[in-house]
């Protein structure tokens, strides 16, 4: 009805001047021939005109998305897969109609994880008029944090990082928070360990995305949970990891929770299996038993650390295509349409970037269905009431997806995985933390 | 005592890496007085070459890294021949800038390919379970990357030492001017410098790709960890690679064995090694093995 009424407004201003103008000319000298020019003229712009609103109401609205990212750079193996699964989900709602006529425009833009460029991009974007926006790096979400309550634009970004969700009301995490996934794999460890209080190492990037669970994890222990962290180590730039690990035995550790990307891990676990720490199986007495968030895990640690990734536990809330599930099915359908090799299809961060999209495309459906008009106040507020009966349900996750005034982590249930055979299995059932509600 | 020994062990492997590593900058510099910025983007290039070679060729590991050594030698005779040579005369600074491009078109082709944003590791090659004697371990890979290193620094030793072009990119070193006044080619010694200095890159990133896994970020970064490597030993020395090299290593493992952890102190591994070399340039301005130059007004 908006736009009908905006039609109808422009129709008349178009209507009123050129008549002015043509019927000046008319009183020129030139006579009848220029008239019946003038006359085609007319009917010709008329019909132009007709057409093009024809045309307007045929290809329906489209809703302008965003996506920074390092799609190359320092962190790019994640990114790259991650904005192709944006892409192709993007691609797949508008070639299927799932909107309708409506179409979804998300621009992506290469960062290279430089939060300069990241803030260019958003300022840029802000200009496109955009409704919602997909941001990257932990780094960039607490950067642009201000910006984003500012602008009032709900974000999702490819960060867990619960620090995001700190004096701010726009920023929706996918799933669930750094912190919880280590805090769930603590619980892990104090359910299943053998013996006396399990000792703890945590092994984390120096930065506020590694940093992140250190002080949640400290909480969840004074809360009451069963561990004991003996330390927390900052890696840097190591070929090494030798002193290192014999420094965690001498104290007794017997497991590493790594909150990292998968690189230093990998070096970790090689240099673990050339020294006989690496456990075996979960637990084993007198060994070391490795574990990691999202981000440390996934087909990329396969390929890094090769036969040294046997045993490494990993959990996320994505599940992965080297199990049989319909969102697997589905991501592979999308993969194989859209033309990805076999490296992206089955990368857990492709699967990242098609649930950001998801929850992107859903949360804009939903506030088309309630006749509203989609603006970044809409799909903040629907976002807001995306639990309960209106929990989403992304079958590339192994929960439901939900948000709240008070609760901005999305899918709050984790999976734990385990390297057998250099691929990524199930352990168990997903499981959600019961020590980070305790803490909050 | 095992704790010790394992921690002399891990410091001389990681320091014989870092001194291989380092050996790029100081053939470059020893002949041209040139930094070359660019220098961690040709070990990540050794590291790409050896793995397509072996991966997507079938070419078995052993011959698919002499052939990158080969590759990357030709690769950086002819960036200097392109981008180097016509800069010969010029201020040092142009021609580190001239580097500082040279890295970026690096980088941007890298990523061109899906080494810039994927992860891969070499076919497993070696024995798996470590060697161990006396309670100290190490991987196969360590000791294969150790005895590599150590062939290919005593090679280059003796190429400096011995040979006719050696001495040549020596004394080019020291005066270009008069080594052209005795019928040196300037140019050819400067292509030479820098096809060595390729190989030796190509040479390091086989290694270091084999220990940490093909991660772009994780090779080119070593440009830049090998830095106080190179300002400590002395920048135009080889002995001064090796020996810094070993001493970074050892810094490194000590710290992490015996400060980390204890005391409040994390992180002592990666700033110790600054702080050291900080001192020892207090009292040795050029590096341990770096030659005090005096110039006569």
């Amino acid at each position: 009805m908006q736009d009908c009424c905006r039609f109808d407004k422009d129709r008349k201003q178009t209507g009123k001047l050129p008549l002015v103008f043509w019927g000046n000319t008319t009183t020129k000298k030139g006579g009848n021939m220029k008239k019946h020019k003038m006359m085609f003229f007319r009917i010709l712009m008329s019909f132009v005109v007709v057409l093009s609103f024809a045309t307007s109401i045929q290809a329906g609205e489209v809703y302008k998305l965003a996506l920074s990212l390092a799609i190359t750079g320092p962190t790019s193996d994640a990114g790259n897969p991650y904005a192709k699964g944006v892409e192709d989900y993007f691609r797949f709602v508008n070639d299927t109609k799932l909107l309708g006529e409506d179409k979804i425009e998300c621009t992506i833009r290469d960062d290279q994880y430089n939060n300069d460029v990241t803030k260019r991009n958003f300022e840029d974007f802000l200009g496109q008029g955009i409704v919602l926006y997909l941001n990257y790096s932990t780094g960039s979400t607490m950067g642009l944090k201000r910006d984003f309550e500012e602008e009032k634009i709900p974000v999702i970004p490819a960060s867990f990082h619960a620090g995001n969700l700190i004096d701010s009301n726009y920023i929706f995490l996918p799933i669930a928070s750094y912190s919880e996934q280590i805090i769930g794999l603590a619980e892990y460890v104090a359910k299943n360990h053998k013996g006396d209080k399990a000792k703890v190492a945590l092994f984390i990037h120096p930065s506020a995305f590694g940093r992140g669970p250190v002080e949640d994890l400290t909480k969840a222990v004074k809360a009451g949970l069963n561990i004991e962290v003996v330390e927390v180590v900052e890696h840097g730039q190591d070929l090494d990891n030798t002193a290192m690990l014999k420094r965690l035995k001498s104290k007794g550790v017997q497991y590493v929770l790594c909150q990292t990307v998968q690189s230093p891990v990998a070096t970790m676990l090689k240099d673990a299996n050339s020294i006989g720490y690496a456990a075996k199986s979960f637990g084993e007495a007198d060994k070391i038993t490795f574990m990691g968030a999202h981000y440390t895990g996934g087909n990329d640690l396969i390929a890094l650390a090769g036969v040294a990734a046997e045993n490494f536990f990993w959990t996320t809330s994505y599940r992965l295509t080297s199990e049989k599930s319909a969102g697997a099915d589905a991501q592979l359908a999308l993969a194989k349409k859209y033309g990805r090799d076999d490296k992206a299809a089955n990368s857990h961060n492709y699967t990242n970037g098609i649930m950001v999209a998801q929850v992107a495309t859903e949360v804009i459906k939903r506030v088309k269905e309630n006749g509203q008009k989609v603006t970044r106040s809409s799909l903040y507020d629907e976002l807001n009431q995306m639990n309960g009966a209106k929990a989403f349900e992304a079958d590339t996750t192994v929960g439901p997806v939900t948000y709240s005034k008070t609760d901005h982590a999305g899918v709050d249930v984790l999976q734990l995985y385990r390297v057998d055979g250099s691929v990524f299995r199930s352990v168990g059932v997903p499981f959600s933390s019961e020590y980070i509600k305790k803490i909050k | 005592m095992t704790y010790f020994f394992q921690l002399v062990l891990s410091g001389i492997v990681v320091g014989s890496i870092y001194a291989l590593s380092a050996l790029g900058f100081v053939l470059i510099y020893k002949s041209s007085r040139v930094l070359n910025i660019a220098h961690g983007q040709l070990i990540a290039t050794g590291a790409f070459i050896t793995y397509a070679l072996t991966v997507w060729l079938g070419i078995p590991i052993y011959i698919s890294f002499f052939i990158s050594l080969l590759i990357t030698f030709f690769l950086t005779m002819s960036v200097e021949r392109i981008f180097l040579r016509r800069l010969i005369g010029e201020p040092i600074i142009s021609v580190i800038m001239v580097t500082i491009g040279l890295m970026s078109i690096l980088d941007g082709l890298i990523y061109l390919t899906p080494f810039g944003s994927e992860n891969f590791s070499f076919p497993l090659f070696l024995p798996k379970e470590p060697i161990s004697m006396a309670g100290v371990s190490m991987s196969w890979t360590q000791l294969v990357g150790v005895i590599i290193t150590f062939a290919l620094i005593g090679a280059f030793s003796w190429f400096f030492k011995k040979s006719t072009i050696g001495i040549s990119m020596r004394a080019v070193s020291d005066d270009q001017l008069a080594s052209m006044s005795i019928g040196i080619s300037v140019p050819r010694v400067f292509g030479l410098a820098w096809a060595t200095a390729g190989l030796s890159a190509a040479a390091a990133g086989g290694i270091i790709g084999n220990t940490t896994g093909l991660n772009f970020d994780t090779l080119h970064a070593f440009g830049i960890t090998v830095f106080p490597v190179v300002i400590l030993g002395g920048l135009d020395s080889i002995l001064g690679a090796v020996v810094a090299g070993i001493i970074m290593g050892l810094i490194q493992q000590f710290a992490g064995g015996y400060l980390d952890g204890n005391w409040g102190l994390n992180g002592t591994g990666v700033v110790l090694p600054y702080i050291i070399l900080l001192i020892i340039l207090l009292f040795k301005p050029h590096g341990l093995f770096g030659i005090h130059e005096i110039e006569r007004v």
